[in-house]
């Protein structure tokens, strides 16, 4: 049984912080979890489908989606989570934006994973501005325990104020394990019924929506300086350090914990006190107000935006503090950094120039484990797996866009095929932002004919991006007469944040059976041309992509759909089996006098293929190689032979 | 010659609108490939010497080394170049009825060639509707598909290409001299590969003072209101005509000559080469009679295929004029001038012509090669 489920409040065990939230949600006593995979979020969902028969867990469609169904649950009474990555937040935030004025009634909690240093991310978003401009309390859980504690406690705040509560964590909390302590699980008893009969502006048992806007955004402002009042009672905001400190640092998140090591570190603990916030909006005033007035020296410690910098800076504005007597570093000063992750090194630079310390900068790391630094890593390509259909892929679509010779282009999408933008994607994509944006942009530029344009456009989306996003700008381009090909990669699941099923698969996100939609007859259905080739048969995938691009199919013009269906190389039904025994015939590679210029290990590059330099051919690398066989059809001298596994 | 590579073709002719897309650099390898009447860089290659550069005529032609290597003789720079004999021949009476350019002398050699088994397959060029399509053909009846000439450049080398890298031997080869010089460069092996075979039973020539780019041919035509795609074949008949002849399903259409001209590839201006200087046989027009053509025998195979040509009443020949022999080698003599002072104009007889070119490579990101 997993420590999730064990019903022994007291017990302490090593729980990654996603868990710890896990358990939260679970002593909360929560029915209903939704959220879209997205690093670093996934393994809240994940765990919960996978331990908990009593909650109804589901991967939506989408965040916005996710957001919908964990709402209807809070409508009906019961407690319920969604769970996003923080672009994920962006895509939900239209609903947001009127749940959070039409209230809801069972505790309601949004899990938003924030990735400071984008370290799965292509952007480096911030929700906690979110939290401000949505008008919804926010907390922000410093370490695992409070990952647990705030987590259980969010919903009962949700259900005092009617407000779906935000809870922010960050890629380093959610991924980096440590001790909590369990609390109780509680017997769920909680019947769903929807109460719509009600006064039109009683919270519990009227309609829920957001007019009349006037009176519902009134009284969202008066829960607001309610979740204000509690906050500053609140045991997560705590305070470590001298009464009198020369330096007042305020932080949140995990950066609370490089904050406190480093000041111990420096050896500065009675010249710097640490003031961290765990419920970081609506800001609570007095244990803010009390500790400036403590201090002439004000150090800002966190991550992406300066968020609680500038709360506080308007909170100290309007107070009776005499600000000419307070200097405030952080952001603004520069002293932190705009961008990237913080890290203890960051915080150390940021004290050591403030105190003026003697011996500069010194490295924590280093200090703190003498001898143990390890000579560099090679620096090593971020690449395809072996075996990904996404390499051959890129391939074909590469080869055709350039065989057509007008300058083709393709729009990128979010997934591990973003990597296409690289050298491993032989530099495919042209343009990469949001989900399903590739299809959108595509759907723009096949409008553009009009003012000369003729390079072909091309798209491609994932199979999960598909039902995410990518079908409405599919939608746009069929109904407005855009012209572009749309490449879906259908690797067979969300393979990125780990396979999670999407709704082209036969299962559910408890792995039962479940209706699949196929995509295919989706596209068709809308009215686009489609087809669908195996990407690792080159030869077939370009003759279809050319047709297509080239507009020589029956209907010139309109849009295009190829679906390229492959599963992905590590996916649970692919790994460990081979469809091919590969090998290289060491006769006919002439290495480099064969004029090829090592296409195989240069330009197509599977990891599973290496460069033999002192034989001066290519050979396989037994341990790597999937098994896929591609690469034989790269070769041009036929020396990469392949014999069907029996 | 110093022979250099695919940065500075890429760069110096594909980029620099020289090519004539005769296919001579595609097909030889994975990065460069031809594609419809172009030439596409699939993927980048960065080699410091390649066939792809030694086999292209554009970036300089080594008419000593070809001289030796094809002719075992040294390169006198005469208009004509190497030859044997010279006719005017025509289709003979064994030859099966076709759509003929002029006197049915190329077709006729094919067929000829195929039957006596000096070649197995040969690399024509036929067509649909106005656009050139390389083709393999083996049997007579795909030989008169080919027949007539289309005057958009095509990219023929490149099928040959392919099909001697898939190991076909004993093959046959009609082209123009640009096509023709470039085949007579790989021919020459230029970069010394071991696994080395000439590919090549019989290679004819045809004459050529111009093609036309397709790109341009296409926006003139629908500038003309024209469908390029429904245009079944196009002609230009010999001069005093002043029309080319657009045939579409219903009707004829005319387009004046002087328009088309313009539409002549920038890279035909600096060919010298007329009569396909490089080859076992060259067939051209001749001028007094478009029922004839002017065949120049240069090698001794070329002559042994013409003589059971002539035996099996596959050809027929007869002496020709002195005239049209000093009107050819003036018209040839003249292309070559003036290809020559284009070259010049174009720098590409500056030695840095010859050097190889530096580029920054374009994407790269930090971090990565
Ligand atoms: C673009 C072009 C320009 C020409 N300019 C001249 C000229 O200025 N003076 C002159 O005397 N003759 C010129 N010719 C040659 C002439 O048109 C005839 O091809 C030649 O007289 C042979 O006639 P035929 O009846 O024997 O040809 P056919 O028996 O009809 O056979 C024609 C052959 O030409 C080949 N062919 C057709 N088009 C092309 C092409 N684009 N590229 C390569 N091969 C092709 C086909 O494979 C076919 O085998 C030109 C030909 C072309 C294609
Ligand atoms: S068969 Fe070739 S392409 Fe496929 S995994 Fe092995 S080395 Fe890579
Ligand atoms: S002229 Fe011929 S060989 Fe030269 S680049 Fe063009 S196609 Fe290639
Ligand atoms: S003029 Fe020269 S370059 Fe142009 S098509 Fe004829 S042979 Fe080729």
């Amino acid at each position: 049984m997993s420590p999730l489920t064990r019903g022994n409040p007291g017990e302490t065990h090593l729980m990654m912080g996603n868990e710890a939230i896990v358990r939260g949600a679970l002593e909360a006593g929560i029915s209903v979890a939704a959220g879209y995979p997205g690093t670093p979020s996934s393994e809240i969902i994940e765990t919960l489908a996978k331990i908990s028969d009593d909650i109804y867990t589901e991967w939506s469609v989408n965040e916005k989606v996710a957001l919908e169904v964990a709402a209807a649950a809070s409508f009906a009474g019961l407690r319920s989570l969604a769970v996003m990555k923080q672009p994920g937040v962006n895509v939900a935030a239209d609903f947001l934006m009127h749940l959070a004025l039409s209230g809801v009634r069972g505790g309601m909690v949004i899990v938003a994973a924030d990735d400071p240093g984008a370290l799965s991310s292509i952007n480096e978003g911030e929700t906690r501005l979110y939290a401000k401009l949505m008008e919804i309390p926010m907390l922000e859980p410093g370490n695992f325990q409070e990952a647990r504690e705030m987590t259980c406690w969010a919903f009962e705040l949700s259900e005092t104020l009617n407000m779906p509560v935000l809870l922010r964590t960050v890629t380093r909390l959610s991924h980096a394990s440590g001790r909590v302590t369990l609390g109780k699980l509680p017997i769920p008893d909680r019947k769903a019924f929807f109460r719509f009969d009600g006064d039109m502006l009683d919270p519990m048992e009227g309609p829920i929506m957001t007019p009349p806007v006037g009176i519902k955004h009134q009284s969202q402002q008066k829960k607001l300086q309610q979740a204000a009042k509690l906050f500053e009672e609140s045991p997560f905001n705590t305070y470590e350090g001298p009464e009198s400190p020369e330096l007042l640092i305020i932080t949140t998140s995990i950066c609370d914990l490089y904050s406190k090591e480093v000041v111990a570190l420096l050896g500065v603990k009675d010249r710097v006190g640490v003031l961290k916030l765990g419920t970081t909006w609506p800001l609570p005033a007095q244990p803010v107000l009390s500790r400036l007035a403590t201090t002439r020296n004000v150090l800002f410690v966190e991550e992406v935006q300066p968020f609680i910098e500038e709360a506080v800076k308007v909170l100290a504005a309007g107070s009776q503090l005499d600000l000419s007597s307070l200097t405030f570093y952080g952001k603004y000063s520069r002293h932190i950094p705009m961008a990237g992750e913080m890290n203890p090194e960051r915080v150390t630079a940021a004290l050591s120039t403030i105190l003026r310390l003697e011996s500069g900068p010194v490295s924590p790391v280093s200090k703190n484990y003498p001898g143990t630094s390890l000579p560099p890593i090679p620096p090593r390509e971020i690449s395809f797996c072996p075996g990904c259909p996404h390499r051959a892929s890129f391939f074909s679509i590469n080869t055709v866009l350039q065989l057509d010779n007008r300058q083709g282009f393709t729009c990128g999408d979010i997934g591990c095929y973003s990597m296409g933008m690289l050298p491993g994607g032989f530099f495919t994509l042209k343009t990469l932002h949001s989900m399903g944006s590739g299809s959108g942009l595509a759907s723009g530029f096949g409008k553009l004919d009009k003012f000369g344009m003729d390079q072909p456009v091309v798209a491609v989306c994932g199979d999960s991006t598909f039902f995410h996003s990518a079908m409405p700008p599919l939608v746009n381009a069929i109904h407005n007469r855009s012209a572009f090909t749309l490449v879906i990669l259908d690797n067979s699941g969300t393979a990125m944040t780990g396979f999670q099923p999407h709704p082209g698969l036969p299962v559910d996100t408890k792995g039962n059976q479940a209706p699949p939609i196929d995509i295919e007859r989706v596209c068709r259905a809308m009215g686009a041309t489609t087809r669908t080739c195996d990407p690792f048969d080159l030869k077939a995938t370009q003759k279809q992509l050319l047709e297509f691009i080239n507009g020589k199919e029956e209907n010139q013009g309109g849009v295009k759909v190829l679906i390229l269906k492959q599963a992905c190389a590590l996916s649970p039904k692919k790994r460990h089996t081979q469809s091919f025994e590969v090998a290289v015939d060491p006769d006919r590679c002439i290495g480099e006098a064969c004029g090829c210029n090592r296409i195989c290990t240069r330009v197509f590059a599977c990891p599973g293929l290496i460069w033999d330099a002192e034989n001066n051919r290519a050979t396989i690398n037994d341990v790597l190689c999937a098994g896929c066989g591609v690469c034989a059809s790269v070769c041009p001298q036929n020396a990469i032979q392949r014999k069907e596994f029996p | 010659m110093q022979i250099l590579g695919p940065t500075e073709l890429s760069h110096r002719i594909l980029n620099g609108d020289l090519c004539t897309s005769c296919g001579a650099c595609a097909d030889l390898c994975p990065y460069l490939k031809s594609h419809g009447v172009k030439i596409a860089n699939v993927f980048a290659c960065d080699r410091e010497t390649g066939r792809c550069y030694a086999a292209c005529p554009k970036t300089g032609v080594d008419e000593t080394l070809l001289s030796e290597t094809l002719f075992a003789l040294p390169w006198k720079d005469a208009p004509l170049g190497h030859y044997r004999r010279l006719y005017m021949a025509k289709q003979g009476p064994k030859t099966p009825k076709g759509n003929y350019q002029n006197g049915g002398t190329v077709s006729s050699l094919v067929i000829a060639a195929l039957e006596q088994g000096v070649i197995d397959k040969a690399v024509l060029t036929g067509s649909d509707g106005i656009m050139p399509r390389p083709r393999m053909v083996t049997t007579a009846g795909q030989v008169l598909e080919c027949a007539t000439s289309k005057y958009i450049a095509a990219p023929t080398m490149a099928r040959l290409n392919r099909a001697a890298t898939e190991g076909d031997r004993n093959l046959g080869m009609v082209g123009t001299p640009c096509q023709m010089t470039g085949l007579a460069s790989l021919r020459t092996n230029p970069l010394a590969r071991s696994d080395f075979e000439d590919p090549m039973g019989m290679v004819i020539g045809i004459f050529c003072t111009w093609a036309l780019s397709a790109q341009g041919l296409f926006s003139y035509l629908e500038r003309q209101e024209i469908d390029p795609l429904a245009v079944r074949s196009m002609d230009i008949p010999p001069p005093p005509a002043e029309n080319a002849l657009i045939a579409l399903e219903e009707e004829v259409k005319e387009l004046p000559l002087d328009d088309i001209r313009k539409l002549v590839l920038p890279g035909c201006s600096v060919c010298p080469d007329m009569t396909a200087l490089w080859t076992d046989l060259s067939v051209g027009a001749l001028e007094e009679n478009p029922e004839w053509n002017t065949l120049i025998v240069r090698t001794e195979r070329g002559e042994a295929l013409v003589d059971r040509a002539v035996e099996t009443g596959l050809l027929e020949i007869q002496p020709i004029s002195q005239t049209s022999v000093d009107n050819l080698t003036l018209a040839a003599a003249n292309k070559r001038k003036r290809a020559l002072a284009a070259r010049e104009r174009l720098g590409m007889l500056d030695p840095a012509f010859q050097k190889p070119v530096e580029v920054q490579p374009k994407q790269t990101i930090m971090g990565f090669k």
